[in-house]
């Protein structure tokens, strides 16, 4: 098994083990977005098992997860938890009365929440801010961010990806989880969606493609050179990524994981 | 008032090294010194007011002490919602300085006019709202907004604005009496207390003058005393009757159970289509000196009745 196969099984064992604990949360608290956070996870958890530096020793050169599509934050709770930072009774506690953690992000829950986000289109652009500054203190830290497909509707990403080049970060990488289905439809028939692609080269940003819940891909994305630029890393994904009824079906974005449906999601995520 | 806190905020960032500029694509003139002797802690994010504030906000979540300039629509309504979330809601020393309180550029239009700037800004817990009435009080609410690392606005005019403190100020915290009297009390913000102070000037009554520049998070709690012999309280604004210092005082005299008249002068809750300068309009809406003279006279010779 040659370095990379080895990430590849730690982020694919993290992966799966997030899931399963996403399910009991979901189930638990009656929440939607668990279609929305599936399709994320793989990405944010690439991020937290092999990309961030991370280290509670060395705190202040930490770098920045923004998870700018906040509404996917059990992806995000989950990780945290698998990497220690907030205790598996405080997920469990998720959304319930007196409960540690909301549905959307607030920093003030926990100190590995670096934001506090739930309207789509402002984590990215806070994300900039924080490159911008790591950048000009000549401070070797990165700063990451996770944004939807349905958020890059938003006209404050478009505001933010027009300035970005011209600030020089290239210590900035957007991971977009791009699974074609939002609210309620498919954004490349709500509004001229495609090419995505193009769209961003030609705002200036050092774009890479990748299929979303590839471990391999995902790691040769984030190592790959920024060439002095921001970075978008479009992400093809499917929502509802690893259950297979929910996989790219747009009512999972609100359909609430039932204890049957809590049983038949852990039989397929059972741990290998 | 503008390049007081533009040149105390410049003074302070000699040492402050926290201290970082953000404007909207405003600022010709006024922030030249700061961007020459602090480049690397000034930016122009361009007309682009959602990233602008986010990305402050970024800025502070980094470490810094941001002053976001603009004119008041572009700091506070085009982006409320960046505001709320990412200043308010997350505790960050951001502070909002709006250009052009009232309607300071009128005729420009309805669009470039800030009338509901105070209601909507204090809707927004913990930021605290300033607008001072001369650039003493200016120079303070800098002051204050530089040590308090709090979300802030403060809303300014424009500039040339004169003083109206006799004496030194030595606080914005609380309000500030300009001028002891008696029966009749007006309450003020903004630079339209230049038009109070001339509304007193040779008048026989002698009403209290009291300036409020910091109409929200301040500290009120001498207001009572202040209020003592006083049977009419007149808030004069330029800004809408609704949701500014005339509404602030209202819940105030009712919460605290004080026994005085209240009436508020100030721009009428419209849209305005009317085509006139600042002085203009300040005619037109009640809030010119000889409007308020008019208002004092009358509430004294109510007072005066049995």
């Amino acid at each position: 098994m040659d370095n990379l196969e080895s990430e590849e099984k730690l982020i694919s064992t993290k992966a799966r083990e997030a899931r399963r604990l996403m399910i009991e949360i979901a189930n638990k608290s009656k929440s939607a977005h668990i279609g929305s956070s599936l399709s994320c996870v793989d990405m944010i958890t690439t991020l937290y098992f092999y990309k961030l530096r991370i280290d509670p020793k060395d705190w202040k050169n930490r770098d920045i997860f923004i998870l700018s599509k906040g509404h996917s934050a059990m992806a995000l709770y989950a990780n945290l938890t698998l990497r220690g930072f907030i205790s598996k009774p405080d997920l469990f506690q998720y959304l319930q009365n007196n409960g540690k953690l909301p549905a959307h992000l607030d920093r003030f829950t926990n100190k590995a929440i670096e934001a506090s986000v739930g309207s789509l289109g402002h984590g990215f652009n806070m994300g900039l801010g924080m490159a911008y500054v790591f950048k000009q203190k000549g401070e070797n830290r990165n700063v990451y961010s996770v944004i939807g497909d349905g958020e890059s509707q938003e006209g404050s990403i478009w505001e933010g990806a027009l300035f970005a080049p011209k600030l020089g970060i290239d210590n900035f990488t957007v991971l977009l989880d791009y699974n074609n289905l939002q609210g309620y439809g498919r954004p490349t028939e709500i509004c001229h969606y495609e090419p995505v692609r193009a769209k961003w080269e030609a705002f200036g940003w050092q774009v890479y493609e990748v299929g979303g819940h590839d471990y391999r891909q995902l790691i040769g994305a984030l190592d790959a050179p920024s060439n002095g630029k921001p970075k978008i890393i479009i992400a093809k994904t499917i929502k509802g990524k690893g259950v297979s009824f929910m996989e790219n079906e747009m009512k999972w974005h609100y359909f609430i994981v039932t204890d049957e449906f809590k049983k038949q999601a852990l039989e397929e995520l059972a741990a290998e | 008032m503008r390049n007081t806190v533009i040149d105390t905020i410049t003074k302070a960032a000699e040492k402050e090294k926290s201290i970082f500029v953000v404007t909207g694509d405003a600022g010709f003139g006024v922030l030249d010194e700061f961007q020459k002797k602090f480049p690397e802690r000034y930016l122009n994010l361009g007309v682009a007011e959602q990233n602008m504030i986010s990305f402050s906000a970024g800025l502070a979540m980094a470490g810094y002490n941001v002053f976001v300039y603009n004119i008041t629509p572009f700091v506070l309504y085009r982006c409320y919602e960046q505001v709320r979330n990412d200043l308010c809601y997350q505790k960050l020393p951001v502070t909002l300085i709006g250009i052009g309180s009232g309607v300071t550029y009128a005729p420009q239009g309805h669009t470039h006019y800030s009338v509901e700037d105070v209601g909507v800004a204090r809707t927004l817990p913990g930021l605290v709202v300033l607008s001072p009435a001369d650039p003493l009080e200016a120079e303070l609410c800098a002051k204050y907004a530089i040590k308090s690392k709090k979300p802030a606005f403060i809303r300014l005019a424009k500039y040339g604005e004169p003083k109206i403190h006799s004496e030194k100020v030595k606080s914005v915290e609380s309000p500030i009496v300009v001028k002891k009297g008696s029966g009749v009390t007006v309450l003020f913000h903004g630079s339209v207390g230049i038009e109070v102070m001339q509304a007193v000037e040779g008048l026989k009554a002698r009403p209290q003058l009291i300036s409020v520049p910091m109409l929200t998070e301040g500290d009120f709690s001498g207001l009572k005393k202040l209020l003592k012999n006083t049977r009419t309280v007149i808030t004069v604004e330029e800004h809408y009757v609704q949701g500014g210092l005339g509404s602030i005082m209202a819940e105030w005299i009712i919460e605290n159970g004080v026994d005085v008249k209240l009436r508020k002068l100030g721009v009428k809750n419209e849209y305005i289509h009317k085509i006139k300068n600042n002085l203009g309009m300040r005619e037109h809406y009640g809030i010119s000196a000889s409007e308020i003279r008019r208002a004092i006279t009358s509430e004294f010779k109510i007072v005066k009745k049995p």
